[in-house]
């Protein structure tokens, strides 16, 4: 217990006294699951919206799959692009493997099925009469669509936020495919993972206080976006 | 083509669902400044008639034309979307203000910003609901709720609005207010057609009556 709470004050020191190493790996975690999350969001809201809005063949295996891939470990993700991104694979010429680009891709592949099927579970429960009264109103197609997003936007901001937090806190995909280099593709999980092999639990709690942090952030902007919060009487 | 020339035909409109034929050889002429009262039971296919007509459900076959133009689905569906406002039985307000509610259907129509201001102001003036203008429609009842989806859709101009059962559930001072509302879209130059279980509407101007009976036009007369 002495240990922990020594440990945390170390963390908080080193948190506050302006320790580049530390913002650094920060500053790295936060590009690559920001853009991640930035190039996943619109495909898959729009796959998401087709399949709700769409009945075509080999739709319900296809909700199916993506409900299957919420369950895909980050370290089978990592683990598959490390085989597809180095030399020998057939992606090997892309000279992707260990670059920030290879963890980008990595959490765009864990992030998309949160956000299909979050979104798709949204715009499940949202109501048709949306998009008929859009259309009756003179919007054109894609204008009533973007509608019908806006009226369940509180759906779509539960589903980045969560899929932001699943890949903000990943530590396989891009322990595999970015390879924890300092100042490059080491991130927080990768960095908190190397610091406690190496027992150094200060650094390890100090990031871990940060993803903290965050999760509070992201659950708070959340609350708020929702409103009160309640359902309408 | 002038507003009070245009009409539209509608022949041979069938539909089915699955095994189910839910309309049959339904036949129907709208023109200006029509008001046509739809009768028939749950499930004789009146819904399912409107959602056609307003270009929102593909009919499984039609002949469309207005003026003297057949036209392809399509074609009709783009017209019938352009000319034709349709009205849920439970309209569906979207998430914002009566006043974001009205303008909708202008700002789609590219109608300047401040234009729409006066314009929504007018229109709620018009039918009396200015004090609704910036209330939550969220925390309306279900009768003005009917009542600014009506003022939303007017305020738009289509050729023809159609009301999918808009008294049901209401009470009674409710209705007559819907009433008037609804007979001052014909002295705007718009047609309306609107079902009802209930064939008994002698406070509107109605001047045309059909009757479904199981996806059928069983009878047609003034």
């Amino acid at each position: 217990m002495e240990e922990l709470s020594s440990a945390s004050i170390q963390a908080l020191t080193l948190l506050f006294s302006g320790n580049v190493e530390i913002w650094r790996i920060i500053g790295v975690s936060f590009t690559v699951s920001v853009k991640a999350i930035l190039i996943a969001t619109v495909p898959a809201v729009i796959i998401a919206f087709l399949l709700s809005y769409y009945v075509f063949p080999g739709r319900r295996l296809l909700i199916a799959l993506f409900n299957t891939a919420l369950a895909i470990p980050a370290v089978v993700v990592g683990l598959t692009l490390y085989i597809l991104l180095s030399r020998a694979g057939p992606l090997g010429d892309l000279h992707l493997l260990f670059t920030q680009q290879a963890m980008i891709i990595g959490q765009i592949i864990l992030s998309f099925p949160i956000l299909v099927a979050m979104s798709h579970a949204s715009l499940q429960a949202s109501d048709r009469r949306a998009w008929e009264t859009a259309i009756t109103l003179g919007a054109h197609p894609l204008r009533a669509a973007l509608t019908v997003l806006r009226e369940v936007r509180f759906g779509l901001i539960a589903a980045i936020i969560a899929a932001f937090g699943r890949i903000i806190a990943e530590v396989g995909s891009s322990m595999m495919v970015g390879g924890n280099i300092l100042n490059y593709t080491r991130n927080i999980p990768t960095a908190i993972a190397l610091e406690t092999s190496k027992g150094s639990f200060a650094q390890g709690i100090a990031l871990g206080m940060v993803l903290l942090f965050l999760a509070l952030l992201l659950n708070l902007s959340l609350t708020w976006f929702q409103g009160k919060g309640e359902v309408n009487s | 083509m002038n507003r009070k020339d245009w009409h539209i035909k509608m022949n041979h409109i069938a539909f089915q669902h699955k095994e189910r034929l839910i309309l049959d050889d339904i036949n129907l002429q709208i023109r200006h400044n029509d008001f046509i009262l739809m009768t028939g039971q749950n499930g004789s296919g009146k819904s399912t008639l409107l959602r056609i007509i307003a270009g929102l459900l593909k009919p499984s076959m039609a002949q469309i034309s207005s003026g003297h133009h057949k036209q392809s689905w399509p074609q009709a569906r783009n017209m019938l979307r352009q000319r034709i406002c349709y009205l849920h039985q439970q309209p569906y307000l979207f998430h914002g203000t009566v006043f974001d509610n009205i303008a909708y259907g202008l700002r789609r129509k590219k109608v300047p910003k401040q234009e729409i201001g006066h314009r929504v102001n007018l229109a709620l003036q018009t039918f009396s609901l200015e004090s609704l203008i910036n209330r939550d429609c969220r925390e309306l009842s279900g009768g003005e709720k009917q009542r600014v989806a009506i003022v939303r859709s007017w305020i738009i101009k289509p050729d023809i609005i159609l009301l999918d059962e808009p008294f049901a559930n209401m009470d009674k001072e409710s209705r007559f207010k819907s009433y008037d509302l609804i007979n001052q879209l014909q002295h705007n130059d718009i047609a309306v057609l609107l079902t009802s279980h209930d064939p008994q509407m002698g406070a509107l101007n109605i001047n045309q009556h059909l009757h479904l009976y199981q996806g059928k036009m069983v009878s047609k007369h003034l």
